[in-house]
């Protein structure tokens, strides 16, 4: 089994490289899960699919979606644990503790975690069929206090049934042959330096080096050499745009990361987003990965 | 453009992560700062460069913008630092209701309340109304802007204080005092249902976490009112006629989606939605196009042009479908209430240059209608 986890700032293309991702690993033979964090789904709408919940939904060959909350997880978790519906079902409905399991800090996120990390080689909880999981996980200071959670747990709760499950999350989360993360940015000041401070804080965190993702670039071409007259101001443009994308692709270098470039990828057409995200799979620069 | 909200004294910019909120937020308050008002904008976690270029201290300290090419003398800044805020808020209400400072410490050393006050449930919302809050009341300023932390959904931020306001509400701690019985907690015969409910939590997380969570819940005894008081208060301001949300969003159909979503509810919960922002929605270099190019782009074959022109043909194209899509947009919301398209300006916009371009943006906009 294998979990991919996606993240990067807000806006830079996060679930379109997961969906990527996703769909190349289907495309590979691999039973994969696409999983969304959250009440919401995104997918649903933007890939049409039908109603995406808790339980994956079939999409493609191979390749499934659900949608994963807190309080759901929890819910999973706590049912399996207790093992008596009568006693789950007293503890779910009660208004307090409702209310204690929305805020209470760090449970949702460790219960998440949980259902993430719950096939082998911890195996707790229902089976989860599939090879992959690709996870749409929350953008940057959110992705922290989501990794942060275990450890934070494992810290402060030294003994108990809580304490146990935070380690034996931790120790998939660090486990290279399982985790893989990715961090998305693309050639703006503010994705490349909050992406770069991800990158490290994430490798801190669990030692794996995540895959840095530049999303949105432009080919390297010399755009002012092609400009009718008309064309001028978009040409200049270009150039501009370029020599920035040269630039921040410099920083990620000099830090010690090469990036994986992916295109600017237009969106022509109304409907469903699955053509864009298959010319987004497609791209040759996805072979440096070993997929 | 904005005489609606030319009486505004609260406006708060609300959004998902990534849409840019902060260089939006900084743009309005220099806008109506150059109209000669007091503006003071607070900003969450803003780009090093744009903190370095507006000048605003680390400290969270209010400090006056001056910058190159900004006109105003009455535009003013500060970084909200939310671990900080928070904790002072809660000294503060600890030693307010008559609690010694031993009461406070014990709060913030709470294993569990560190984790409650990092970026996890919604302290950070709490804690960037609360500061909004002492602003307004400071009296020091004729408006306040607020940017708001990133979310993942923009509804996120104005169910936030609520959540948090109901873990503090003094329900759960009775409920955790009550089990505390003299002959040992969980022994309680009064409340049966309470203690099968403890157990279970208990079962699922183990003895020391709930014992790190009785200490928390018993810590708020006798000052957690002064945080219900303040989330009540905060809500008043929210829903006072001079305090205008304005919704920023990305180009995006699911996000455009959601911004019809969030403009229901907003309004559902009291507030008002003034403006609804679309952020990057255009290119500028389109304005500037002939019409000639436009259609020669569009009209040859693809195999017949080069590399940079079937770039260029299709940023035109998804262009085409934008310009579609926000006008049928504008036609969705306006019932709801007035758009606008800001440009994708092409440069890098963190840092105060980019904040007066996208001003300038604004007050055209204004000028036009």
């Amino acid at each position: 089994m294998k979990i991919q986890f996606v993240t990067g700032k807000g806006g830079v293309g996060k679930s379109a490289v997961a969906a990527a991702l996703a769909l190349r690993s289907a495309q590979s033979g691999k039973r994969t899960l696409l999983v969304e964090l959250g009440g919401q789904s995104f997918f649903q709408h933007s890939l049409q699919t039908e109603s995406i919940t808790y339980t994956p939904t079939l999409v493609r060959p191979n390749l499934s979606i659900a949608l994963w909350s807190g309080p759901e997880c929890l819910k999973e978790y706590a049912l399996h644990l207790l093992k008596i519906p009568q006693l789950y079902q007293l503890f779910f409905e009660n208004a307090v503790s409702r209310s204690l399991i929305n805020v209470a800090p760090a449970l949702p996120e460790l219960a998440i975690l949980g259902k993430i990390t719950s096939g082998p080689p911890r195996n707790v909880g229902p089976a989860l069929p599939f090879d992959c999981l690709v996870v749409d996980a929350f953008a940057s200071g959110h992705f922290l206090a989501l990794l942060q959670a275990p450890v934070g747990m494992a810290e402060a709760i030294k003994m108990g049934p809580m304490a146990e499950q935070s380690r034996g999350i931790q120790a998939v989360m660090r486990d290279p042959k399982i985790s893989e993360y990715f961090v998305v940015s693309f050639p703006e000041e503010l994705p490349v330096v909050e992406g770069l401070d991800l990158w490290q804080k994430i490798q801190a965190q669990v030692g794996i080096k995540p895959v840095a993702v530049y999303n949105r670039c432009l080919p390297d071409l010399d755009y002012l050499s092609e400009s009718s007259p008309g064309l001028r101001p978009w040409a200049e443009q270009m150039k501009q745009s370029l020599t920035q994308q040269k630039r921040f692709a410099k920083e990620w270098v000099q830090a010690g990361v090469n990036p994986l470039i992916l295109p600017w990828v237009a969106q022509t057409t109304r409907g469903s987003a699955w053509p864009f995200v298959e010319a987004l799979a497609q791209d040759p620069a996805w072979s440096a990965l070993h997929v | 453009m904005f005489d609606q909200l030319a009486k505004a004294k609260v406006l708060i910019c609300v959004g998902s992560g990534g849409v840019g909120k902060t260089t939006v937020a900084a743009a309005l308050a220099a806008l109506f700062a150059s109209q000669g008002r007091r503006v003071l904008v607070l900003t969450i976690d803003p780009a090093q460069r744009l903190k370095t270029t507006l000048g605003l201290p680390d400290s969270g300290e209010e400090v006056r913008i001056q910058g190159p090419g900004l006109k105003t003398e009455t535009l003013y800044g500060a970084v909200i630092n939310a671990k900080a805020t928070f904790d002072d808020f809660v000294s503060r209400a600890v030693t307010g209701a008559g609690l010694g400072k031993d009461v406070a410490e014990r709060i913030l050393r709470n294993k569990l309340y560190l984790q409650l006050s990092t970026t996890l449930s919604g302290s950070q919302e709490f804690t960037s109304l609360e500061r909004l809050y002492s602003a307004v009341n400071s009296g020091l300023y004729d408006l306040v802007v607020l940017d708001t932390p990133p979310t993942q959904h923009a509804i996120d931020f104005l169910q936030a204080p609520q959540k948090l306001a109901a873990l503090f509400n003094d329900k759960i701690s009775q409920w955790f005092r009550q089990t505390e019985s003299k002959t040992g907690w969980l022994r309680s015969v009064v409340h049966a249902g309470t203690v099968q409910v403890l157990g279970a939590l208990e079962r699922l997380t183990g003895s020391e976490f709930m014992r790190e969570l009785r200490d928390f819940f018993q810590s708020l005894e006798g000052w957690q009112g002064r945080l219900e008081d303040r989330v009540t208060a905060v809500h008043r301001l929210l829903v006072d006629p001079d305090t205008h949300f304005v919704l920023v969003t990305s180009f995006d159909a699911a996000k455009l989606q959601e911004a019809d979503f969030f403009a229901r509810e907003i309004r559902k919960g009291g507030y008002q939605l003034s403006r609804v922002l679309i952020n990057r929605a255009f290119p500028l270099w389109r304005e500037r196009l002939t019409r000639e190019e436009d259609r020669r782009l569009v009209e040859t074959p693809i195999s017949a042009l080069s590399p940079q022109l079937q770039l260029a043909r299709q940023m035109l194209l998804q262009d085409d479908l934008r310009s579609q899509q926000y006008q049928e947009f504008v036609q969705m919301m306006a019932r709801q209430c007035p758009v606008e398209r800001l440009p994708e300006l092409g440069e890098d916009v963190s840092d105060i240059e980019g904040v007066l371009h996208l001003q300038s943006y604004l007050m055209r906009q204004g000028d036009s209608k």
